[in-house]
């Protein structure tokens, strides 16, 4: 299967006042058609500014994808389109949703107003077929009674309807790409769950390939088909999701794993259960070029080679790849 | 909503009520005695007294303000000391002037600072940006009259004066009425709305360009440029819609700046409006007109204040009365 989203080496950086943050360094990675693809990683570590950067919407005043990095969608290398051919890519051909149901809507448009603005933007409808469009969108997203609900206003739904809403402004032109970042994130647990299989289920109606950003190795789990594993801005492993939780390879992924609280592990005769082990150390700084491998400060098998060589990535076969000097695949 | 507009127009009852008291008393502890101005300047005692009588004066103040709330009650402002005409009249006479004055500088003004604070919060930080707000504090900084006499000094007086200078000549002196024409009624106000519009428009620029500049962060401004929405949609519709709370409110605080300022315009520039009108009347005690002015002009700026509070309702679908 050919690919449809190829990011090679991507590096978006930062100017802070504490010198530029390297927040995405030297990310590769592909996305087939029709495919689920997780990006996992804890707070800080690019997954969201990797998704930015494919859409191009790192603010220019602070951020930049540094020369060489390459973002190509159906052949088409996106670093180099201009901002009016980006316009067009987006919210079309490639769409997102956000984090925040609450804060990432129009508090003063109507639901339908800001999926019919997509569709007339994009699909060229007028005004009247949009807004019919925005309808069938929300009755695709199950939201009861989708003909009173577009001339309602954010503020009058909940927020697994405001999300319902964001997937269905994301699909309204049928997109060939959808980048969810951290879609359930701020949702009730029940609520979860829905959004997550109602984004399934129309990835299969529609083909739509997704690439679904989380800190959530749970909604991985059930959600992808393969998985990036991200730390300190690098790519440190990726595998078909099967393969990374029955055998993690890197010590960081590992470390995850263990953080992952289990109900099948069984209580010992005195009612504890074994602690869950946190991953020792910090996160290194980002505005400091980073020698050797990003996660050796925290890892317990790191040797000196680690701290002075960046690891190349070692194929296990399957498609499984790892960043690691150590690993033993 | 209609409930709360009545509620509203019912509620202006009593301000304008303590705005009655408050005129009527503050102008009579004032220093002056229109009775003297009127008898002139070798008035003997007697003949000032006399003249106090005939106008009333020499009654006790309260009677005199439950009359003149008596006459007010029925739409009777009472008649000026000096020219002996009512002041409802005189009032209506000046009215078009001042109307004009302020409509056009209240247009111009919304016309030229609305999108220059749009665009300095756009291009915040580049030059555009800095011009605009360079602008912005020059004309905040400068008094209506200052400016007032350097544009009579640019357009009027360089013009006639010299021939090396390339401005065109304005009209600085007086109003034409609209039934005179549309050029000779526009070229009329170019000059004062300027004068009076500085400030104001100063204020409002300022008070768009920070309220876009908070919305611009927000996630939605995120989501609208995820959509691929074309700038000016994102700007005028999805930031602007948002940042207008702020900048309504500004506009109509603004309107007691202008009301202040149309005083000091319409001196400058010979205009016989309610802004003349008052200074006249001061400089006289003609007590009636000043209560009448006055009076209006809180009502002005009461109902100016409803229909701000009313827009607030269009402009935030979270804010219902």
């Amino acid at each position: 299967m050919s690919a449809i989203l190829e990011v090679r080496d991507l590096r978006t950086q930062f100017d802070t006042l504490d010198g530029v943050v390297r927040a995405v360094d030297g990310v590769s990675f592909d996305l087939a058609r029709g495919e689920t693809l997780g990006i996992v990683g804890e707070s800080g570590c690019g997954k969201s500014v990797t998704a930015l950067s494919i859409l191009r919407l790192i603010p220019p005043e602070t951020g930049r994808i540094a020369a060489g990095s390459s973002i190509r969608f159906e052949g088409e290398e996106l670093t180099g389109l201009s901002e009016q051919e980006m316009k067009r890519l987006r919210g079309h051909r490639i769409s997102m949703i956000f984090q925040e149901p609450m804060t990432s809507l129009n508090p003063v448009l109507t639901v339908g107003t800001q999926i019919a603005e997509n569709v007339t933007r994009h699909l060229g409808l007028p005004k009247k077929a949009a807004l019919a469009r925005a309808v069938e969108m929300l009755d695709l997203v199950r939201i009861a009674d989708p003909g009173r609900r577009v001339y309602e206003y954010p503020h009058q739904l909940s927020g697994g309807m405001r999300q319902r809403v964001m997937i269905a402004m994301a699909l309204s032109c049928d997109p060939q790409v959808l980048i969810a970042d951290e879609p359930t994130t701020a949702l009730d647990v029940t609520v979860q769950a829905q959004i997550l299989d109602l984004m399934l289920e129309l990835k299969e109606k529609t083909g739509t390939a997704i690439v679904l950003i989380t800190h959530d190795l749970g909604v991985v789990a059930e959600t992808t088909q393969r998985v990036v594993v991200m730390y300190a801005g690098r790519k440190v492993e990726e595998a078909p999701v099967e393969a990374l939780f029955d055998n993690p390879l890197h010590p960081y992924t590992r470390g995850l794993m263990r953080a992952i609280p289990r109900l099948d592990v069984e209580a010992d005769a005195a009612g504890t259960r074994p602690r869950l082990q946190e991953i020792p150390g910090l996160v290194p700084l980002l505005t400091r070029p980073i020698i050797g491998c990003a996660f050796a400060a925290r890892c317990e098998l790191a040797t000196d080679r680690c701290r002075t060589t960046p690891p190349p990535f070692v194929d296990a076969g399957g498609g499984h790849i790892v960043a690691c000097w150590e690993a033993k695949p | 909503m209609t409930a709360y507009i009545v509620r509203r127009l019912f509620a202006t009852l009593p301000v304008m009520a303590v705005v009655a008291l408050f005129v009527f008393f503050l102008l009579r502890f004032a220093p002056g005695d229109p009775a003297a101005i009127i008898a002139g300047d070798d008035a003997t005692a007697e003949s000032i007294a006399a003249v106090r009588a005939k106008l009333g004066l020499d009654r006790p103040v309260v009677e005199q303000f439950l009359l003149w709330l008596w006459g007010l009650m029925q739409g009777d402002m009472g008649v000026s000391i000096f020219s002996n005409l009512p002041v409802t009249r005189l009032i209506a006479q000046r009215l078009e002037p001042t109307v004009a004055l302020t409509l056009s500088t209240l247009f111009v003004a919304l016309a030229l600072a609305i999108p220059a604070g749009v665009l300095a919060a756009w291009k915040a930080r580049k030059l555009v940006d800095r011009i605009v707000m360079g602008f912005a504090v020059l004309g905040f900084a400068m008094p209506v009259f200052v400016l007032a006499y350097i544009l009579v000094y640019i357009f009027a007086v360089l013009p006639m004066r010299t021939d090396w200078w390339p401005l065109p000549g304005l009209p600085v002196q007086g109003y034409r009425p609209i039934a005179e024409g549309l050029w000779p009624f526009v070229e009329s106000l170019i000059l004062p709305s300027v004068a009076l519009g500085i400030t104001y428009m100063a204020l409002i620029a300022r008070i768009t360009r920070a309220s876009m500049l908070e919305v611009l962060q927000q996630d939605y401004i995120r989501t609208a440029n995820a959509k691929g929405l074309a700038t000016d949609r994102v700007l005028l519709l999805h930031a602007l819609k948002n940042a207008a709370v702020p900048i309504v409110t500004v506009i109509g605080i603004g309107i007691a700046l202008l009301i202040s300022g149309v005083v000091i315009t319409e001196t400058v520039f010979n205009i016989p409006g309610l802004g003349r009108l008052t200074v006249d009347a001061v400089l006289k005690r003609d007590y009636p007109i000043v209560q009448g002015l006055i009076l209006v002009f809180a009502a002005a700026k009461v109902l100016v204040n409803l229909l701000i509070d009313i827009s607030y309702a269009f402009l935030d679908p979270r804010i219902r009365y």
